[in-house]
């Protein structure tokens, strides 16, 4: 790998961690979703100042070339991530379903009853 | 018996009139409450002047979501019976008072079908087939021959109002709550009636939805008839 590269790739995985970071400390992120992206992004800082960690990693699941098995680590996160969003949303938006309906048989009970009253 | 009409309204302006007044001509003994689904017309400025009550949903929930409103205002009001009737004209009042002794009689679930005696508008013909399959979907999955599982004029009692107003699907929720009601082990029956075809508007299902509408509904009964029985919860 070439040295550039390898700054670059350091760079950029400490830039992301930074980022991430600072995404939960104003509050944009909440802890609990932003855990697995800190994760990730801690392991590509890790990955970036070591390439051998890569190499380990491709030797335990036999795989003879250490960029596929990189690959078949970031998808499957991928793949993770994007299974537990489905979830979430689904929660979501049962949730937001039963607080309009809910909102609608409020407002409709009130009619009239919170209006000032007229001159 | 307390009964309740729940009528499902999306930009239904120039159909509802007609339907508050043939509702009226029943003379049944029932309340009428619309479901106005954040319409962009004057649906609820209409109903407001026919002295009908209408819930007026601050956010687009699709069919299933604002039928479902009107089976939670059925459980906070405690109604005996609620009736499900579109708000397009298609389906004719005075079949109401008959729906109610049905739900009398003691069945838990009765659907107004067209194909039992195939009177008035039966669809066409792409649809009939359809509505075919799903019959014979339901029949194979359950044992129970239903002829109009897509009808969305049905009357129930308190149990399936409990069970709609805490589990119904979001949208083309018909066939398959018929089957939850099914696989609850519950009492379905129908009845003919006559439909109209629509007046104004659109219908929600057009010819580019339909290859969705097939799919999704067809995974919906398959679940709806594996899924865990519901939970009833007797309200007052």
């Amino acid at each position: 790998m070439s040295s550039t590269l390898r700054l670059v790739l350091v760079i950029g995985s400490v830039l992301f961690f930074a980022f991430i970071i600072n995404m939960v400390r104003t509050k944009k992120l909440e802890l609990k979703y932003a855990l697995i992206w800190i994760i990730t992004s801690l392991s590509f800082v890790v990955m970036s100042v070591f390439p051998q960690t890569v190499f380990f990693i491709s030797k335990i699941l036999d795989v003879e070339v250490p960029a596929n098995a990189l690959f078949l680590c970031i998808i499957f996160l991928l793949l993770l991530m994007v299974f537990a969003l489905t979830v979430a949303v689904s929660r979501q938006a049962g949730r937001i379903k039963r607080l309009v309906q809910e909102v609608g048989l409020l407002k409709a009970d009130t009619e009239g009853k919170n209006k000032a009253p007229e001159k | 018996m307390k009964t309740l009409v729940i009528i499902p309204a999306y930009n239904e302006r120039e159909n509802l009139p007609k339907l508050f007044e043939a509702l009226k001509e029943t003379n049944g003994n029932f309340d009428v409450i619309v479901i106005n689904d954040c319409s962009k017309d004057d649906t609820e400025a209409v109903c407001k002047s026919y002295g009908i009550k209408v819930i007026t949903l601050p956010v687009n929930l699709g069919i299933g979501g604002a039928v479902q409103t009107g089976y939670l205002y059925a459980v906070y009001h405690n109604y005996d019976i609620a009736i499900q009737i579109d708000g397009d004209g298609q389906h004719d009042p005075k079949f109401i008072p008959y729906l109610i002794k049905r739900i009398e009689e003691g069945n838990h679930l009765c659907i107004g079908s067209r194909f039992i005696e195939n009177e008035g508008f039966q669809s066409s013909k792409i649809r009939r087939i359809g509505i075919k399959y799903f019959s014979k979907l339901i029949k194979l999955l359950t044992g129970t021959l239903i002829t109009d599982p897509t009808s969305g004029y049905r009357a129930c009692n308190r149990k399936v109002i409990s069970i709609f107003a805490n589990d119904y699907p979001k949208d083309y929720p018909e066939p398959e709550t018929v089957v939850t009601v099914l696989r609850n082990k519950l009492k379905v029956s129908e009845m003919p009636v006559i439909m109209n075809a629509r007046e104004g508007g659109t219908s929600s299902i057009t010819n580019l939805k339909g290859i969705y509408y097939m799919i999704k509904v067809t995974l919906a009964i398959m679940i709806a008839s594996i899924s865990k029985k519901s939970v009833v919860k007797d309200y007052e």
